[in-house]
């Protein structure tokens, strides 16, 4: 019952709330297991094979074969927990074209909310976007299979394909019949990292973790360290809604803030298959002061950077509670991916001081409400079989600061990032006065 | 091996009945077979050798047997040995629970009738209404039988629903939660009353003692009602089905001679008929079945047969058209069991109701049915993966539709209070039948 050596090869951290359309794979390890069946694992599996063979001889039609046994695999993975799934031979194939490069999506944004799946956002200038669909509406099929109670690593699979290729999706809004749009998938630009001076406060916001934001982070910062000059006091690192990406990204994110120590560690089954990245000599920040923004949209790769600067008290935490997407999948064909592929959670990543962020999140340094029409979705923990918080219970956040009641904020944690910053809030501080 | 079948049609775990060995198997021992086995263990290795934690063989066999069962049609699954053996149990007819016919739909437990005098009743939970939560806990991911489970329990303890009540207007879509307390659900009891000269006979579904309850319900009206006695209603509304031999002595009860039904499987074998004999106990006398989208199942075949052979008029609404029947096959000692759907049931006159139903002789409208009654009461062609019917082309068209009257001067039971009138002459059977707009 032992895993057998690693082999280096493809896997994913996959993007917790927001997987989003081409949302880039990192390439880690992947372990082949093999072990040798004892007596029970023999009488299971032929348990297995008893029923395979009773609906092959007794279903009311002739099953295919190779759909039976698909589906078995399909149940066994996603009975396993909430990001763990099946991809069949035709979804894996469509991933695989993602690595030759003709890869495309539809441009949206997907998350949980009451067991639904929901349009979070629609990146502009995308095939969804052309075609109409909105932030807000459900996605109730694709190709007429419904998509409810799917992971949603595998209904993002399934919107991705070859550029050129149709998809169909069945989308349900408020007060209108579900109706079915066709989409020809397109490449799909990651949404870059983007920044602004906000007065002497220079703002970054990253979207998604790929392998351009970190090379944009240092652009960003040089240019805001030039627009601001010496005057500069600090900066916002926007992180809400950041549903992660590749997971080396957001380590080199991190170590750009940080001068040394443990960033992240991602263990195993086994104890000794833990692997531990550590932070490099400089701070391309110069050690001014950093507010990270999270919310429950922010998840995976997201929480790492944000859990690395808490740790290191290098960033305060602003906001809301994060997703708490702390499990990283692995990607394992199989028969060569004639036979589809696994995408199997196989190991858990733990912040420097040891949590696992699984199930609990990041807890905020200064709680901060979102704006009073902010879309609640779905968190980790109240996801169906999802692996279980591990560790002590964490800390909980303190009762979070909220908008004074007739007074309008575009965005009130930013604002609040931004008091802080030039020390009107103090942490755990009363709220000061905004018009 | 040790092997049982038995044939369940109702909706609801635990409407049983033995119906006899299946065709012995043929084997999997072709090489596709065996190439998509060794994949399946490939797989298995892999999650067993590689999860982030160590699982139990047993709960990833039975995951796979369940994910393999549950797609092939709405009403296939898998039941583990607990859930086997508590379906053995129900059998029996009654249990600690709070009395619901439910089955799966978009990932929620949706009702689709509460048992008469149940705490599901009396709570206010509708035919309609999606469990959210069983004690707080997502029924997401449960299957229909994991959920049903979820729900039993012990006479007097407390259990809460989280209700999404998707029939409101949408602004109050907001689910809700109710406690209710369990207690002993007797199914299906047949209840009888006079009506005037009427006889109503109520049947909400048919276990071990719906035949006799039936007999027991006519010996009972013709003692009360005398020889003035004109005819019957029996109620099937919502009667989600049940056992096919009580279905088919309940029909038989009421036909002399001629085929009530008949089930066709996959192999020619598999065929079997059922026919009525001996004689009518209602005389004669003229008979309404009602009808609506909750009629499933075996109800549909008493309607079938006893429309097919004009016995009887069938007045309501078009009913659910579940036509398939499921088998239960154990998976040796503790594996629990499968539930699959293994054949087809046809009426006398050789229509098969999978995902059509029966439809009414005379259409009559509650008036609580939303304007697209397919949306308010989702029938078998509405759940994903049904069973497609073979005589669809051949889709019979129903009458028009007879709303009740605006509210105000409105009988609180329109469909009975129509079938009542028509027994006594006041309406006659629509003569033609128009098609209907779609």
């Amino acid at each position: 019952m032992k895993a057998a050596g690693a082999i280096r090869a493809v896997s994913l951290i996959a993007t917790g709330v927001a997987a989003g359309v081409g949302l880039a794979t990192a390439a880690t390890h992947f372990a082949y297991g093999s072990s040798a069946p004892d007596f029970r694992t023999t009488t299971e599996l032929s348990r297995f094979g008893l029923a395979f063979e009773r609906v092959r001889d007794n279903y009311l039609s002739a099953p295919e074969d190779r759909q039976l046994i698909e589906n078995a695999i399909g149940g066994m993975l996603s009975n396993l927990d909430a990001h763990s799934s099946y991809f069949d031979p035709k979804t894996f194939a469509a991933m695989q074209t993602k690595a030759a490069g003709a890869y495309g999506g539809i441009g949206v944004v997907i998350g949980l909310k009451e067991g639904a799946i929901d349009i979070v956002s629609v990146v502009p200038a995308t095939p969804a976007a052309r075609a109409g669909i909105k932030m807000g509406d459900e996605l109730i099929a694709i190709n007429g299979a419904p998509m409810h109670g799917h992971a949603l690593d595998d209904v993002s699979a399934r919107m991705r394909g070859k550029v050129g290729t149709d998809v169909e999706l069945t989308v349900g809004r408020t007060n209108v019949k579900p109706f079915a749009v066709s989409l020809t998938r397109a490449a799909i630009e990651v949404e870059r990292l983007t920044w602004h001076r906000e007065g002497d406060v220079g703002y970054i916001r990253i979207v998604a973790f790929s392998d351009r934001t970190e090379p944009d982070l240092r652009k960003a910062v040089a240019d805001l360290k030039r627009q601001i000059g010496p005057g500069l006091r600090g900066y916002v690192v926007d992180l809400r809604n950041n549903g992660g990406g590749v997971l080396q990204a957001s380590i080199d994110v991190a170590d750009d803030f940080l001068d040394s120590g443990e960033i992240v560690s991602v263990r195993g089954r086994d104890a000794q298959s833990m692997e531990r990245y550590d932070a490099h000599t400089g701070d391309i920040a110069d050690g001014k002061p950093i507010v990270v923004l999270i919310n429950g949209g922010t998840a995976s790769a997201s929480e790492i950077v944000a859990g690395a600067l808490q740790d290191h008290h290098r960033a305060t935490i602003l906001g809301s509670l994060s997703f708490g997407k702390g499990s990283v999948q692995t990607v394992m064909p199989l028969d060569n991916g004639a036979g589809g592929a696994l995408h199997m959670t196989t190991a858990r990543y733990y912040t420097p001081s040891g949590r696992s962020i699984q199930a609990t999140g990041i807890v905020p340094d200064m709680p901060v409400a979102d704006g009073v029409d902010a879309p609640q979705y779905q968190r980790e923990a109240e996801l169906p079989h999802h692996l279980l918080a591990e560790g002590p219970a964490t800390k909980s956040a303190g009762a979070p600061i909220v908008p004074m009641a007739g007074h309008a904020y575009l965005d009130f944690q930013l604002t609040m990032a931004l008091s802080y910053l030039h020390k009107s809030l103090a942490a755990g501080g009363s709220v000061p006065e905004h018009a | 091996m040790k092997r049982f079948a038995f044939v369940g049609l109702g909706m609801v775990a635990g409407f049983v009945m033995a119906l006899g060995l299946l065709p012995s198997a043929h084997g999997a021992n072709d090489v596709s077979a065996y190439r998509q086995l060794d994949l399946f263990s490939d797989a298995f290795e892999r999650v067993r050798a590689n999860y982030v934690r160590p699982v139990e063989d047993s709960e990833l066999i039975n995951a796979a047997i369940e994910g393999m069962v549950s797609n092939l049609d709405p009403h296939s699954s898998y039941m583990d040995a607990k859930a086997f053996a508590d379906m053995q149990i129900q059998t029996k007819g009654s249990f600690g629970g709070i009395g619901i016919q439910v089955t799966m739909e978009n990932g929620l437990v949706k009702i689709i009738s509460p048992i008469d005098n149940t705490p599901a009743a009396k709570a206010g939970l509708k035919a309609g209404d999606y469990i959210a939560a069983i004690n707080g806990s997502s029924v997401q991911g449960l299957n229909l039988d994991a959920a049903i489970d979820k729900m039993r329990g012990p006479e007097g303890s407390k259990i809460t629903l989280t209700i999404l009540r998707t029939t409101e207007k949408a602004a109050a879509r907001k689910p809700f939660d109710v406690t209710l307390t369990r207690a002993v659900v007797a199914v299906d009891e047949v209840t009888w009353h006079r009506n005037g000269d009427i006889g109503y006979i109520r049947m909400p579904g048919f276990n071990e003692n719906t035949a006799s309850g039936f007999e027991n319900a006519v010996r009972d009206l013709k003692r009360q009602i005398g020889p003035g006695l004109k005819g019957y209603v029996l109620d099937l509304r919502n009667n989600p089905g049940g056992l096919l031999d009580q279905a088919v002595q309940v029909s038989d009860d009421m036909l002399t001679s001629g085929e009530v039904v008949s089930t066709r499987g996959r192999h020619a074998e598999d065929t079997q008929r059922y026919d009525a004999h001996g004689g009518d106990i209602t005389e004669g006398k003229p008979v309404v079945v009602l009808i609506n989208g909750g009629t499933a199942s075996a109800s549909e075949i008493v309607a079938g047969a006893l429309q097919d052979h004009h016995r009887a008029t069938v007045l309501g609404m078009t009913s659910f058209g579940k036509g398939s029947v499921q088998t239960i096959i154990p998976l040796g000692e503790g594996g629990g069991a499968l539930r699959l759907t293994t054949a087809r049931y046809y009426t006398p006159s050789g229509h098969s109701i999978q995902a059509q139903g029966i439809l009414p002789d005379i259409a009559v409208a509650q008036g609580d049915e939303d304007d697209i009654p397919r949306i308010a009461r989702p029938s078998e062609a509405d759940l994903p993966g049904h069973l497609a019917n073979a005589d669809a082309a051949v889709r019979r068209t129903s009458p028009a539709i007879v709303r009740p009257p605006a509210s105000g001067q409105k009988p609180a039971d329109f469909q009975l209070s129509y079938a009542m009138d028509f027994l006594h002459g006041k309406v006659s059977l629509p003569t033609t039948k128009s098609a209907q707009a779609n």
